[in-house]
């Protein structure tokens, strides 16, 4: 399915009593709103843009860019204050299409543990294909392929409450939910956020799984070292106008930038254009950890460690943060003996 | 959701009301109240709610605003005066169908009535507008001190209803949250209650309640971490005062209250 911003504007307050209340007078307009009213009109502005379909798209911006609100315009939840939404064509604004959106654009919230509710496993996962009216052969196999997805074993969880799982089960019941309504286009809004590092691996490799197996994947988050890995093109959101479409190679080629919207380049290229300032040949335009190491090795006379090392690019991230420490300890050791 | 007024939300001004000692302000609605159930006849309500306005206007605070923000309790002023056009009889009849009779003082009671409830509804809200929720609780922990020494736990009351006022937004930003997971889940919610509804309220109702229970865990948590043991020794940090203004305050209301009263016997 492709998903088609097309100048999408976002507005909290309804424009419409805005120039109604302009009408009445301009005493309003200086006043404070209920509550702390928001200088920002616009949670979204002018934003074009398309989901194609297959294609992993990672979307980046500081807290309060828009990106949430982005992501929940994509199956019809939000409706843009002005421009359109369309999905393969059709304008989500459209109640019946937005219904059938719903249907193959699955939308993965925050914490989405947060939302089980059901007395088992089976059930909470079979909320969204019994929704869909589908007969209950069908649900119960689509229940068995969404958990067995996320690496859950029906027969051993099935019966179990999902209040008893752990944090990291959780979330996976909450994943196979929304999987088992197979969805083309699947949302995930900081999928692998509050995770441990190892589980947090382990969900990224899933997502880069669904990925190769053929599904669109729209994933917001806070880690550029996460997007710039799996994405094939990266949105970057400031201050809900579109701030950078592309490669990750291009979104990240330009540091400085993305540092003044509050972003960073991931570690290893931030590294790299330090080194790069520092005298160092790197002609890449994206490092990795692996192959930043590589072409340093080269340089300083070593052998690389490994090649072909972009096919282990998540492993390196868990790598990175498992014992990313222990290295550098060694080497102060080594300098004060 | 989140951007509609909630009803008496708090309205951040300086004025005179503002100002004032929230226990003050807490006994004086009560007055008002009093007041206004003590208008029985029309010019006495009238004067009641010149009154009102009044108040509000020393509190700057713009009546349209706060009759929007009461929006949603005007229904039950509605049902109220509907009702007693319905029940109470006496004097001409206008129309008559069946057991449905209107008459004229059914009429007269039922736009009375509920012109009182309006006034009401007002003046209460003007408490909750000009005063915090932290100066709500603190007036009302510090009122029911007294039967404290009857052994009722004022302290945890005032602190059962702060956390209570201080998690209702919170709830309601989730509630938005889980309502728009369900529905990317393809739920339903414009279904009958009836009809398998309830299963799909439940989808709503289940993951709110396991969140209020996180939260009162880490709250009561975050709480001893800061050596939080209940009220016994514990200072405020603005202890509450009373000035001058509490005394116009108490003034006017008296003066409300003695108006209110004397009309009453002025007979058309």
């Amino acid at each position: 399915m492709r998903l088609a911003f097309e100048d999408v504007s976002y507005s909290y307050v309804d424009p419409s009593s805005r120039t109604r209340k302009k009408r009445r007078g301009k005493k309003d307009e200086k006043k404070a709103d209920w509550g702390n009213a928001p200088d920002a009109l616009w949670a979204l502005r002018h934003v074009s843009f398309t989901v194609e379909p297959g294609e992993f798209l990672g979307i980046a911006g500081h807290t309060g860019s828009g990106k949430s609100t982005l992501i929940q315009h994509m199956n019809g939840l939000v409706h843009p204050t002005e421009g359109r939404v369309l999905a393969d064509g059709e304008d989500l604004a459209d109640k019946r299409v937005a219904h059938q959106v719903r249907q193959s654009v699955g939308l993965v919230f925050q914490y989405p543990e947060n939302q089980l509710f059901a007395n088992t496993v089976f059930d909470d996962v079979a909320f969204g294909p019994r929704n869909m009216k589908l007969p209950e052969d069908e649900v119960e196999r689509r229940v068995r392929h969404g958990l067995e997805l996320v690496g859950l074993d029906v027969d051993k969880l099935g019966e179990r409450s999902p209040f008893d799982l752990s944090g990291g089960q959780q979330r996976r019941v909450a994943f196979a939910g929304v999987l088992a309504m197979e969805p083309s286009v699947l949302v995930l809004d900081e999928p692998v956020a509050g995770l441990d590092p190892l589980s947090r691996a382990d969900f990224l490799q899933l997502i880069a799984d669904l990925h190769a197996g053929g599904l669109t994947v729209v994933m917001v988050s806070h880690s550029m070292e996460d997007l710039a890995a799996l994405s094939d093109r990266i949105l970057v959101l400031s201050e809900g106008e579109v701030f950078a479409l592309g490669t990750p190679a291009e979104v990240f080629a330009d540091a400085p930038a993305l540092k003044a919207i509050g972003l960073g380049a991931p570690a290893p290229q931030a590294f790299a254009s330090l080194l790069r300032e520092a005298g160092f040949a790197l002609p890449r335009a994206l490092y990795s950890e692996a192959a930043l190491a590589d072409d340093l090795a080269a340089q300083l006379g070593g052998v690389p460690a490994s090649e072909g090392a972009g096919d282990a690019v998540l492993v390196d991230i868990v790598e990175a943060e498992g014992e990313g420490d222990v290295p550098s300890t060694d080497a102060l050791e080594a300098d004060h003996g | 959701m989140g951007d509609r007024a909630i009803i008496g939300q708090y309205w951040p001004e300086e004025s005179l009301v503002h100002a004032m000692d929230p226990r003050v302000k807490f006994l004086l609605s009560i007055v008002l109240m009093v007041a206004v159930f003590c208008a029985a006849t029309p010019l006495a309500l009238a004067v009641a709610a010149l009154f009102i306005v009044g108040f509000y206007a020393a509190a700057r605070i713009p009546l349209l605003r706060a009759v929007g923000a009461i929006g949603p309790l005007l229904i039950l002023v509605v049902f109220t005066a509907l009702l007693n056009v319905l029940f109470v009889q006496g004097g001409e009849i206008y129309f008559q169908w069946g057991i449905i009779c209107i008459s004229e003082k059914g009429l007269q009671s039922a736009v009375f009535i509920g012109c009182r409830l309006f006034l009401l509804l007002l003046g209460m809200s003007l408490l909750t507008l000009t005063t915090t929720t932290l100066d709500i609780t603190a007036a009302f922990e510090r009122l029911l001190m007294p039967l404290a020494k009857l052994g009722v736990p004022a302290h945890e009351l005032g602190m059962i209803l702060g956390i209570a006022l201080r998690f209702l937004p919170q709830f309601m930003t989730e509630l938005g949250i889980i309502y728009r997971a369900q529905i990317s889940r393809g739920a339903h919610f414009n279904v009958n209650p009836f009809k398998g509804g309830v299963q799909t309220l439940t989808a709503l109702m289940i993951p709110l309640f396991t969140s209020a229970f996180r939260h009162a865990e880490t709250l009561s948590l975050a709480m001893e971490a800061r050596c939080y043991h209940g009220g016994n020794g514990r200072t405020r940090l603005a202890p509450l005062r009373m000035t001058w203004r509490d005394a116009v305050g108490t003034g006017a209301l008296a003066l409300m209250l003695v108006a209110v009263i004397a009309t009453n016997f002025i007979v058309l």
